[in-house]
């Protein structure tokens, strides 16, 4: 006997149909965006771990090694100071970060909280940079670091021109706004200096902010090149970025060794944006509001 | 509340702008007065006037880093309608959905020069893309991606977009989280389809993230430096086939040490992005005026 569905069941079982048709339709999606985004580094990683008998050329290609192995790295670690190179990308980024965000949340302060003669002019001057070209620095630049500075060659090169930022003024301006100006206040009431209440009151609040500031000005440091690039010159002083420039012309026919090069510097800064990923989105976000 | 003059404010000030003083301000100023010498960075400035303008006016390779770096903008609406795409795919609730985000957003933190040496690796004449398209038939003898002239601009455009789109996604996921459903709701009563849907309702509240992307995208494409680098290994590509005007800068400021002339590009490329700037910015204000 043939069985009676009722009207409503057969549609509800036609709406889960196509919702699940749907939802497979939109991971077939996703899943095929994948693949463009991460199949380089994943023939990279793959490719870093090569033999010699593993080809890279072949038809049909090769993905996985057949034999894998640690050469690769091996012959790189013995050839650079890749140690160096990451001690001292390490070293910048993380100098740059605590400096840079001491003097522009010093700045931000007045910009957000106070009243003073020419505070409309000068935080205008300083939004008007934002547009001028950094390479267009970089010509007094390299002149004022052999000649003035004397930092030319050396990590301090890197640090020193990085240390205010107007994006980061700007964002932690935005963020002392939000903080009511009944706790400046009541601090004021206790007799705390306004460098008191900028350390003790004002940061912790917008910590939140710091973070995105942090995160933000890391990577920039982290991935630079142009000016690292103009300024270290010695094997020993070079920073990931332009230890693998240098890499990439010593192993110019080793294509496994600059794989496993382009491994070594990805996979820090990877690893720095799984863990944290919450915070990168955040900061995104806050960037386009402000 | 009386007010009294205070130097507090400007001590707190003081550092940062003492920095962007130095670093910023007063190279806008010696890039002027460089661009009017001849000037090798080793023995002083000899003022020269309009000469190097005058060179400039009439050196082949500048028109043609002009014209790549103009040539190189389209970067930007490419950007702006795969983004857009990109975070309508993404903005729906599905298991895992972060995981792809995040994915996505891989290309963007890992950096121009790791991420452009793993794309030389593939596009070798060695390389894995040769391997793939003789495999499937698609060709029958292996191609020089990197040393085909009419190539070194594409290519380098298509790494700039493959590097961006995870950034510019998440601007405009941001901004479609933040459209409220009551209008597409509104939009499905009113007989709209889901394409119909993102066109009246999308496209209209995503302008500020629009503008945003439109500024901040061609900016970086009139200053891209490393991308080229990387493809032509920091040659320019055979017959200047790659050279923009920040690479052609650089050449000439850093390689051949002709500072005063590369100073004079310097001063081309702050033009155009000042008026590339005004522009972006007066749309801005319009589109804030109509809402």
């Amino acid at each position: 006997m043939m069985q009676l569905t009722h009207p409503v069941a057969a549609a509800r079982s036609r709406a889960a149909h196509r919702k699940t048709f749907e939802t497979i339709f939109w991971y077939v999606i996703l899943i095929g965006i994948a693949v463009i985004t991460a199949f380089p580094f994943v023939w990279v990683f793959f490719t870093s771990f090569k033999g010699p008998t593993d080809a890279i050329y072949s038809v049909s290609p090769q993905l996985l090694p057949q034999a894998p192995t640690l050469a690769n790295y091996e012959r790189v670690w013995n050839q650079l100071p890749v140690a160096n190179f990451f001690l001292n990308s390490v070293i910048v980024a993380t100098a740059t970060v605590g400096l840079n965000l001491l003097i522009t949340s010093l700045a931000a302060y007045p910009f957000a909280k106070m009243k003073f003669r020419g505070r409309d002019a000068i935080f205008y001057l300083l939004l008007a940079t934002f547009i001028v070209p950094p390479q267009l620095a970089y010509i007094p630049g390299f002149v004022l670091a052999v000649n003035v500075f004397k930092y030319y060659d050396s990590l301090l090169a890197l640090i020193f021109p990085s240390l205010a930022t107007v994006f980061n003024i700007f964002l932690l301006r935005q963020a002392f706004k939000t903080v009511p100006n009944d706790l400046i206040d009541a601090g004021r009431i206790d007799g705390a200096s306004e460098l008191r209440i900028w350390w003790s009151i004002l940061l912790p609040v917008v910590k939140p902010s710091l973070a995105t500031a942090a995160i933000i000005t890391f990577v920039n440091q982290w991935n630079d090149f142009f000016w690292p690039s103009l300024m270290l010159h010695t094997r020993s002083n070079m920073t990931l970025q332009v230890g693998l420039v240098a890499l990439q012309g010593m192993f110019a026919s080793d294509a496994r060794g600059v794989a496993a090069g382009v491994v070594i510097t990805v996979v820090p800064i990877i690893l720095f944006f799984i863990v944290l990923q919450r915070q990168f989105v955040r900061g995104l976000t806050g960037a386009v509001k402000g | 509340m009386p007010r009294k003059f205070s130097l507090t404010p400007y001590l707190f000030l003081a550092p940062a702008l003492i920095l962007i003083g130095v670093f910023v301000l007063y190279p806008i100023v010696a890039v002027v007065y460089y661009s009017f010498t001849d000037y090798d960075i080793v023995t002083p400035p000899v003022w020269v006037g309009l000469g190097n303008y005058e060179r400039l006016f009439r050196d082949p390779i500048f028109w043609r880093a002009l014209l790549h770096s103009f040539i190189y903008l389209l970067v930007t609406p490419t950007l702006i309608v795969l983004g857009i795409l990109l975070a309508i795919v993404v903005n729906r609730r599905l298991r895992g959905i972060n995981a792809f985000r995040a994915l996505y957003y891989i290309p963007v933190i890992s950096g121009s020069i790791a991420v452009g040496i793993a794309w030389r690796l593939m596009l070798d004449t060695n390389g894995l893309l040769n391997s793939l398209l003789i495999s499937m038939g698609l060709l029958q003898k292996p191609v020089q991606w990197l040393a085909e002239p009419s190539l070194t601009l594409p290519i380098a455009m298509l790494l700039t977009i493959w590097m961006g789109l995870g950034y510019y996604m998440m601007i405009f996921l941001a901004g479609l989280q933040n459209i409220p459903d009551e209008l597409y709701d509104a939009a499905l009563i009113d007989g709209c389809n889901h394409f119909q849907k993102h066109w009246h309702v999308s496209l209209p509240g995503l302008r500020p993230q629009i503008t945003f992307v439109a500024v901040i995208s061609s900016l970086a494409a009139l200053e891209v430096f490393n991308e080229v680098f990387i493809l032509t290994g920091g040659l320019g590509g055979i017959l200047n086939s790659g050279v923009t005007l920040v690479f052609y800068l650089w050449r000439q400021a850093f390689r051949l040490q002709h500072a005063g002339y590369a100073s004079a590009i310097a001063m081309v490329l702050l033009v155009i992005t000042l008026i590339f700037s005004i522009v972006n910015i007066r749309r801005l204000e319009r589109g804030t005026e109509a809402e």
